[in-house]
């Protein structure tokens, strides 16, 4: 056999293609009883409807917990999830914090570290190499 | 009930989320959804389950591959061409695609289950594979290449995968849970929406995912190869000629070497050694030869249901890989 091929997967670019939101599901949670869940009241009644007929692609759950502090659980497609309390805060903070969650990536915060950028794709001007071109003599 | 009504798909919050998320039109029923979700391992009835789906699903797959990549690699051994398939469409690429489109798995398949979530029957712990998923006899015993292109599936796997029908009740890893939902969906959206519309979600989801063809090569004999090619070709015998060198005494010697043909140069790499530069150089010249790509390339589904065919252009045919 003179050739045999090295088998591999596919990686996806998202976005490249077709982009699929990471943030597939957000549960709010409220209470109905405790002063803290307000603003999360006031929004779940008013505004949710709306943000969610703008997201169909996100899936929402709105649960009750009586005695406890409100919050939005955001679940991504990788697995991972993140949690926001919202306690006291106004429907509009809670407006920006739901948006906040479905715009961020699974990952967790982290620095950027000064490194330079990779890529998968090929270089367009090449690497410079030493052995290439003219000559120095010395 | 062994799965969910249909009519409870319409109530789904997960199965219109999906379906947003793919970008799919509304017009694309619920209900064909939540059907390419449930395994046949979870409900039997072929009425009910993807098995149907996933066989139309896995030959649309094959062939819009097959197409993709005979029509702008022409020149592409074939064993490449069967691991390029395997890297796009193959088991373990679809069942990755489903957990990237976020598909989870019920914990037990059943009638009063949430329709959105993918219905299959689990492997027990400490229970053996089951028999219809361990290897089946081969197709044939001695094997040709041309046997594999002919004869065996997509992939020219050595034996035949399990048929979706065969596996009715019998209890599967989520792996293959997860791909026959993708054939499955595949296979209905052509059903229900038809090729174009097929044609651009595949473009999209399943050839827009990244796959350096360069990266799959694995010679043997890179040299002889080439210089089988060349005199197959017509072309002047390949000779190694040291292009620049650094260090030769040193512990990090650097050869550079070309392979060229008369004047041409067909390929270059670079080693430690001279023996490793010039494997490296040929191997270079082999995989430019290899990875040949047209330009402006009509794919043969293109002109499917198209009245004028002016805008179609025969595709290159070579007459293959190096026979050594």
């Amino acid at each position: 056999m003179p050739l045999s091929a090295i088998q591999k997967v596919a990686t996806a670019q998202n976005g490249v293609g077709a982009f699929v939101l990471p943030c597939k599901r957000i549960t709010l949670r409220y209470c109905d009883w405790a002063g803290s869940s307000k603003g999360m009241n006031a929004y779940l009644k008013t505004q949710l409807g709306v943000f969610a007929k703008r997201n169909p692609q996100i899936e929402f759950q709105v649960y009750k917990k009586a005695n406890d502090h409100p919050a939005i659980t955001a679940y991504y497609l990788n697995g991972h999830q993140k949690s926001v309390n919202v306690k006291n805060m106004a429907p509009e903070e809670i407006r920006e914090k739901l948006e906040l969650l479905r715009n961020s990536s699974p990952e967790k915060n982290k620095r950027v570290p000064a490194k330079p950028v990779t890529s998968i794709n090929e270089n367009v001007r090449g690497i410079w190499s030493p052995f290439h071109g003219a000559k120095i003599k010395i | 009930m062994p799965s969910p009504h249909p009519y409870e798909a319409l109530q789904s919050t997960k199965l219109s989320a999906l379906r947003a998320r793919l970008s799919l039109p509304q017009r694309f029923p619920l209900q064909t959804l939540a059907r390419t979700l449930i395994h046949p391992s979870a409900d039997p009835d072929p009425a009910f389950n993807n098995a149907s789906l996933s066989v139309l699903g896995a030959n649309l797959l094959g062939y819009y591959t097959a197409e993709h990549l005979l029509c702008n690699y022409p020149r592409l051994p074939m064993e490449v061409v069967f691991a390029a398939q395997n890297a796009y469409v193959g088991p373990r690429a679809l069942a990755i695609i489903a957990s990237e489109w976020g598909i989870e798995a019920a914990a037990e398949p059943g009638g009063e289950v949430e329709p959105g979530l993918l219905q299959f029957k689990r492997l027990r712990p400490g229970e053996g594979i089951p028999a219809a998923l361990k290897k089946q006899v081969p197709w044939k015993w001695n094997v040709t290449q041309t046997h594999r292109i002919v004869a065996t599936d997509e992939f020219g796997s050595p034996n035949a995968p399990p048929s979706p029908h065969s596996l009715a009740s019998v209890p599967v890893p989520m792996e293959e849970a997860a791909q026959s939902f993708v054939r499955a969906l595949v296979g209905s959206l052509h059903l229900h929406l038809g090729a174009p519309l097929v044609k651009r979600f595949f473009k999209s989801h399943f050839l827009s995912r990244h796959l350096d063809l360069s990266e799959m090569f694995d010679f043997r004999t890179p040299t002889r190869d080439l210089s089988r090619l060349c005199a197959r070709e017509g072309f002047e015998a390949p000779v190694a000629r040291l292009i620049s060198e650094t260090g030769r005494l040193s512990r990090h010697p650097v050869f550079v070497v070309g392979i060229y043909s008369g004047k041409d140069k067909l390929g270059e790499g670079a080693g430690s050694s001279l023996e490793e530069a010039r494997f490296r150089a040929a191997a270079a010249a082999l995989k430019a030869w290899y990875l040949y790509k047209p330009l402006d390339v009509t794919v043969p589904s293109s002109t499917e249901g198209e009245l004028d065919t002016t805008k179609w252009k025969p595709n290159m045919v070579d007459c293959g890989e190096v026979i050594v």
